[in-house]
């Protein structure tokens, strides 16, 4: 009984011995990376939202279970869209019934498709073919089969 | 606290930097928004690993090096008594 340790000394003691400067190491770095993360992913994310005045409005309009693109001059297509290589292009995407996404795998455009709701997402294709758009929100029964084309070609 | 004030005014300046570079891009010239969100993935998983690793070699370096069987293992005051 007389080795038994009183708690008040062993804490004290330890305090006493114990060197706080790691910790101090430690969180200065778990600080730095949080912030170094946090304003990458906001940088990129500016760049990224930041719309080009010249670029070229298409609505999309995303219903059970295909995509209707309407392009500045009125023109429309359904399941398909013809775009340009080296121009900017604005989405606004809607829907008529109930939610969709609409993506571009191969250019990293995906943004949800809301009734009564305009979402606006920009790109610019580079290299001209043919890619897929797909609904990546499930829709309903033939959401699997919610695809369209697009093909981009090099300016006339 | 030098360490958290130093590595906060290297973060402001890079980020600072970063901006500054960003806004001279030329008119015309549009960003590959693949390009940008794919490096910023990338380079999220090379802190991510990083950090992985060496929090992960920490440990094991903690426990090997304070078993109670290493050679310079010593007995804290509250240890090897009779209590």
């Amino acid at each position: 009984m007389q080795n038994q340790p009183n708690m008040r000394g062993l804490i004290g003691s330890m305090s006493d011995e114990h060197s706080s400067w790691p910790e101090w190491v430690y969180i200065g770095v778990v600080v730095a990376l949080l912030c170094w993360v946090g304003a990458e992913a906001w940088n990129v994310e500016r760049l990224v939202e930041h719309v080009p005045e010249d670029a070229e409005i298409i609505k999309v309009v995303g219903q059970q279970w295909f995509w209707t693109f309407e392009h500045e001059d009125g023109t429309k297509e359904v399941g398909e869209l013809h775009l340009e290589t080296g121009k900017a292009y604005k989405f606004e995407i809607t829907s008529t019934d109930v939610n969709h996404s609409f993506n571009i795998h191969d250019y990293v455009v995906l943004l949800d498709a809301v009734p009564g709701r305009i979402n606006t997402v920009w790109f610019s294709p580079t290299e001209a073919g043919e890619y897929d758009i797909q609904c990546r929100e499930y829709c309903g029964l033939i959401h699997y089969n919610m695809r369209g084309k697009l093909y981009v070609e090099d300016p006339s | 606290m030098r360490y958290i004030i130093g590595a906060l005014v290297m973060m402001a300046v890079m980020f600072t930097v970063n901006v500054a570079f960003a806004a001279t891009a030329e008119p015309g010239e549009y960003l590959d928004r693949r390009v940008e969100i794919w490096n910023l993935f990338f380079r999220m998983m090379v802190v991510a690993i990083t950090i992985g690793a060496v929090v992960s070699g920490t440990i094991i370096w903690l426990i090997w090096r304070f078993r109670e069987s290493h050679p310079n293992a010593k007995p804290t005051k509250y240890e090897g008594t009779d209590w």
